[in-house]
Formats: structure tokens, sequence, C-alpha cells
């Protein structure tokens, strides 16, 4: 693995991915930063980039322009570091403390790498993790960046699957949970999937220190097009993921389901099934007491809620083009669209209050931070 | 007359009868675009694809039972002809095409790690005459059933396909391939064209229809289509050429077939973006959008596709590659966040594609 060169385009993405986002001292922190209570990627006009720091009513406070479209969001609430992942299949990620305590850094895999658009910090916050490929062989890997150094990368485990996208450190600490899409990409053929018919999603579960696998659940017979993508767990522990059908559409599964580390799959059993929601789950995200599970639906406009204490789904509501997902309160959830609405609901899926913001495109994943 | 020249007239034909029956500038219903859309857009795209994919088998077989020069070149256009009218519907990525990985059966490219060339030596090497059963190869992974296969076997100089021993298997693979390439086909358009299929799911749409829940939603799947149209043509056929650490092989580069790819792309993207007649949505202070686009098609249809002009170029100067790219993602933002939002018809920015 080479940790020296940096591939020139990455570079200049990182680099230009921080025009305009100016860095302040601590002391100079204004009261607004301290209302920022959620974190998205967006597109603003028709083509414009950024990352967009948002109060609870969905007003701005501040907005960092990215040259590319950016994906998921990585947050340690102790340290308030942020840390942004460019989208698949793209090679830069962007860090910075919440309060502007200090520069914003760029980081990018290293040649031969690329990243799937998802990450997440160690529990001190030492350690960054995030998933990539190694586009030569389509090892599917987990980055490892030391934060004290500037993210700098320092390592790699395996995903123990091909397409790792979003990758989870559990509450235990220690073992990290990793979607694997089972889907090779290559930057130079865009988003192109390139092994549909041979395609082997999985679920792992991978020591964070070791990088030893501690387990796996492969998606095989009717399953084996259920492409692995997002990731949650409960307050039992469980994983809840949400997939992404590459089979007929005809032959749609249930796209939402459970996992333990000892505990077989289990599909949840949704009204209207996986064709229902079009077969794509775009975030997953789990109430602020650990009991219910959310799941977006952005290409049937649904957000699919289930108790995970009966893993019976008691809500689904409906917005276009929803996608980004968070936990609000203690019990209810945040939802974004590619329509500039912020929607906060209840898992029975009643609406609390809803705020749209003009000329703006929320991304897939939303995060908390308040 | 050739299966695009059919195409062209077809549409022409269609369409100035379709438009006729509308007033001139009144813009369409949501269900009336998806009809025109279907009519003279997608059903004779896919009946030209068939026919060009019947006129393979029959082309092989006689390349491989006299090798002769004169068979060689008619396996060469029907191949041209084959790959050509399938550039105009790579983009119709919904429906009967995703039913069992069928755009990949027909067509396994962007191929970047050489699965193609990969399986087929293997596949040569281990002389399977099972393989050459019907049904045998469906079987097998897509990167062997379709037409980056098929080339693989017809441009093989140190083995052309033939009647010699050495070329016996290989004939047999040529000609298993070709009458998978005339099934697959055979169901795309099936499923679009039968009673119930595809072609009516989208002109029923309501409650009980489990994929179109109303004429909107058909409509947006056309629009969504183009858009995906415009930027596999941009990211995979221009972007190699602006961007030059991309290493992506040119479409059927074997066959010399890129500017024919690029050609006939951006004339079926061309006729479906007729077809839908966005522009007759635009109030009058958006008007100016038609002139752009206008412009912008001419621009698009200045170059071959292959960093040069094309024939039938109506610009004076030549266009680079970069302006014909960036003009592709700029009609591609007008037509999903401007001409499709006049028409009532939102896409969503999450779900145009997952991830």
């Amino acid at each position: 693995m080479s940790l020296t060169v940096i591939d020139r385009r990455s570079l200049l993405l990182g680099t230009l991915a921080f025009v305009g986002a100016a860095y302040q001292s601590k002391a100079l922190a204004s009261a607004a930063d301290r209302d920022i209570a959620y974190v998205a990627t967006a597109r603003k006009g028709m083509k414009n980039y950024c990352v967009l720091l948002l109060r609870v009513d969905g007003s701005i406070v501040r907005e960092v322009p990215l040259t590319a479209r950016g994906h998921d969001i990585a947050y340690h609430r102790p340290s308030g570091r942020v840390a942004v992942f460019a989208r698949r299949p793209g090679v830069f990620g962007v860090a910075f403390d919440i309060d502007k305590a200090t520069p914003p850094h760029v980081f990018t895999p290293g040649k031969d790498r690329h990243y799937y658009g998802h990450g997440g910090f160690s529990q001190d916050g030492r350690l960054l993790y995030t998933s990539e490929a190694d586009v030569e062989s389509e090892i599917g890997l987990i980055g490892i960046y030391d934060v004290a150094r500037g993210y700098k990368k320092i390592g790699e485990h395996q995903s123990y699957g091909i397409g790792p996208h979003e990758i989870m450190l559990l509450a235990d600490g220690k073992t990290i949970a990793v979607g694997n899409g089972g889907l090779d990409t290559v930057p130079d053929a865009g988003r192109e999937n390139l092994n549909v018919d041979t395609m082997e999603p999985s679920l792992a579960f991978v020591d964070a220190e070791s990088g030893k696998l501690v387990a796996k659940h492969a998606m095989t017979g009717d399953l084996k097009s259920l492409s692995i993508r997002h990731v949650t767990q409960d307050k039992t522990g469980l994983i809840w993921f949400g997939g992404q059908w590459e089979g007929s559409p005809s032959e749609t599964p249930q796209i939402v389901g459970s996992a333990g580390l000892d505990r077989e799959l289990k599909l949840v059993d949704a009204p209207g099934g996986g064709k229902g929601l079009r077969g794509y789950i775009g975030a997953m995200a789990v109430s602020n007491d650990g009991r219910f599970i959310a799941a977006s639906a952005p290409k049937a406009g649904h957000v699919l809620y289930v108790d995970s204490e009966t893993g019976a789904v008691v809500g689904k509501s409906d917005l276009k083009d929803v996608c980004g997902l968070s936990s609000e309160g203690e019990h209810n959830f945040a939802a974004s669209s590619g329509f500039g609405v912020i929607r906060y609901e209840t898992a029975q899926a009643r609406v609390v209050s809803e705020h749209t913001l003009q000329n703006i495109a929320f991304d897939n994943h939303l995060r908390r931070i308040a | 007359m050739n299966a695009t020249m059919k195409v062209l007239l077809s549409f022409l034909i269609t369409l100035t009868l379709t438009t006729a029956a509308m007033s001139a500038n009144a813009p369409p219903s949501h269900l009336e675009l998806t009809r025109t859309a279907i009519d003279t857009h997608i059903i004779p795209h896919i009946d030209a694809l068939k026919s060009a994919a019947d006129a393979l088998p029959p082309a092989v077989e006689a390349v491989c039972k006299t090798g002769s020069e004169e068979a060689r070149r008619t396996l060469d256009e029907k191949f041209a002809a084959a790959v050509t009218a399938y550039a105009g519907i790579d983009f119709l990525r919904f429906g009967p095409m995703l039913e069992n990985g069928r755009r990949e059966q027909i067509s396994f490219w962007p191929d970047p790690r050489g699965f193609v060339a990969r399986q087929l030596r293997m596949i040569l090497l281990n002389k399977d005459a099972k393989l050459g059963e019907p049904g045998a190869l469906a079987k097998q992974s897509a990167a062997v059933q379709g037409l980056p296969a098929l080339e693989f076997l017809m441009r093989d100089s140190e083995v052309p396909l033939g009647p010699t021993e050495p070329a016996q298997f290989r004939c047999v693979m040529a000609q298993a391939i070709a009458h998978n390439i005339v099934r697959v086909v055979g169901e795309v358009s099936d499923g679009w064209e039968k009673p119930g299929g595809w072609k009516d799911k989208m002109l029923s749409p309501g409650p009980d229809n489990d994929t179109y829940r109303n004429e909107n939603e058909s409509a947006v799947e056309i629009v969504k289509a183009f858009l995906i149209g415009i930027s596999l043509t941009a990211d995979l056929q221009l972007k190699p050429q602006v961007d030059t650490k991309i290493r992506l092989s040119p479409p059927y580069n074997k066959s010399g077939l890129q500017k024919q790819v690029y050609a006939a792309s951006i004339a079926s993207l061309r006729q479906l973006y007729d077809a839908m007649h966005l522009e007759a949505y635009l109030k009058p202070d958006m008007a100016w959008m038609k002139g752009w686009s206008q412009g912008t098609w001419r621009t698009i249809e200045s170059i071959d596709g292959a960093g040069g002009r094309a024939s039938h170029a109506q610009r004076k100067d030549t266009p680079t590659s970069r302006e014909v790219f960036d003009r592709m993602n700029g009609l591609r933002n007008i037509v999903a966040n401007r001409l499709a939002t006049a028409a009532g018809l939102t896409v969503g920015f999450n779900e145009l594609d997952g991830d």
C-alpha cells in the first residue's frame, strides 16, 4: 500500500473542497455555531455541492463548498470532529471541527483506492475508519486514518467482501459492522456496476484493532442480488440493514432486515414488500432511545419505521425523494429530501413539523450533531 | 435502408402524425408524453434492434461455413448494425431491460477489468461442446453472452472464424452467442410489446399498477431514461477523451465502431428529447432555454465522438470534447431542473440512482 503517493486529481479535488471555508480560532466561534443541530451534504442550485450545517428549524448556520458530490458524514461528539466523504467512487474526504477551532483537513485514500462515501470515528476519536476499494484487485477495505496526524492514512483492514458501503463502529467500541454491497466499481468506468451477475453481498463484522473477521452473513439463494448498503444498531446491539436490489425487479424480496454477531439474518415483513419500496433503501437510522428503526426509500418516496422490540413495521410515511435520516429527541426522527425538505416525524409516521429550504437538494445522508 | 434509417423514418412519420394530432404549441399531457415516447422512440428502436439481432446468426453461419471475404464483410455490417441499434436503447434501463440482467447479457460494456476476454479465453481453453446447446450459454456469465463476446471472436486475427479445424469450437461459440443475443433481445421486445407488457403498464397507471401509480410517474420514467442516457454518453464516451488519466477503451473499439456508437447514442437521445416535447411547457420568460438547447444539440452533434468533426456538423467550428462534455452536463441540468420541472415532472436528486 502506498500512503505517500497521492493522486493529483484527489489532491486537487480535496484542496478545492475547502475554498471559502474560513478557519477561525475557537475564541471567534460565534453563538450561531452552537445552534448547529444537523450536518448534511447537499446540492445548492443546479450544480454546486456543499456541506450544510443546520439549525433545528432547517436554517443554514454555515456552508462549506465541495467541488464534487459528497455523501455521508461521520461525527465524533466528544471532540466535535466532523468528516465528510466523497460519493462513490470519489477520492476525497474533508474533516473539520464543528466549532471551527482547527483548520479543515483534506485527505485521500491513496493510490489505486477510492471511497464509497461512508466512515466513522473510533470511540476515543483518535482514528477514522472509511469504506474503500482497492481498484486493481476489487478487494473491499476499511481505511484507517490518524486524526492527530492530520488524517494521515496509517493502515487498512479487509472488509471481507467487494464494495463495502456503510461501515459502523458498534457500541462495544471494538467491532465494525460492514455492509458489503458486493458491487464492483472502477472510477474510470464511472458508477457502472461491473459484476451484477456474480455479486456476493454480505454483512460482515470486523475486529477494529486486529482486522480479523468476527462474523459474516452472506446473501445467498434468493437474496444473492441484495446489495447490503446501510446499517444502524438498536439498543440490544442488533444490526439493522437496508439493501439495494440488483436482481429482476419482478423478484424483489424484502430489503430491510436485521442480524447479529451470533444471530441469523431476518427480514422485516414490510407491507408491499421490497417492490413497494422500489428495491432501494437510501439510509438507516435509530431513535435515540434505541428502539425504533427508520429506513428511507427515495425511489418510492417512503420512510419505513420498525419497532426493534417486535420486528414489526409501525409506520410508513410519504415524502418525495426522501433519503437523509437522523434521530430527533428520544423517539422521533428527522428526514431530509432532494427537494429541500426537512421533516420531523414520529415512528408512527405522524408529521410533527416540516421546513423547506429553497434552492437546496439534500443528499443521501443527514447527521445529528446536538 | 439500414436499421438506423428505418428508425429515423418511423420516428419522423409517427412524430409528425402525433404532433399534428396535438395543437401546435400545447404541451402534451403526461400520458401523451409517455405514449409519444413509447410509440415514436422506444418501440421503433427495440424493433430495429430485434431486426438487427435476427441478422446475426445467419451472418455468423456464413462465415463459419465459407470463410469468404464477402461473408466476413456481411458479418461486419450486421454486427455494426446490431451494435448501433443497441446504442440507441442502452439507456432504457428499466422494465424488460432490467429483468434477468438482460442489458449486461446483450452488451457487457464498459469492461475495464477485461472480463469478456478473460472468461472467453477460459471457455476456449476448456472447449466444452455443451455450451453450443440451446440455452446453455444463458447460464454462463453475462460477459460471454452478448455483442462484446461476439466481437472478441470476430476480431481474433490469430484464429479467425471460418471452416478451419482451429476455428471449429470458436464457431460453435459464435453461433451460440448470436442465437443468445436474438433470444435476449426477443425477450426485451416481448416484454415491451406483448398484451399487458411494459408499454401497457406505463400507459395504464393507477392504484392497481404495481409500478406506476399515476401518469406523472410513467412520464418521469421517460425523463429519467433520457437523463441517464445523457450521463452515460458524457461519462463513458466523452470523459475519457477529456481526462487523459482515465483508462477506458471506447465501446466496440476492436471493430472501430466508436464513432458509430456515439452517433447512434446522440441520435436516439435527440429523438427522445424531441418526442418528450418538454419545451412546450416553458413559460415565455424561460423561452431562452429553447435556443440554448438547440445550440447545445448542434454542438453535441458536431463532433464524431472520437476527437474529430462529424460529417453532418452544423457548427462552423469544431467544438472540443471538453465543450461537448460540459454542454451535455448543462443539458442534463436544464432538463432535470428546468424543463421537467416546468412540465410538473420532478425527478428527485436521490431517486435518480442508488447509493
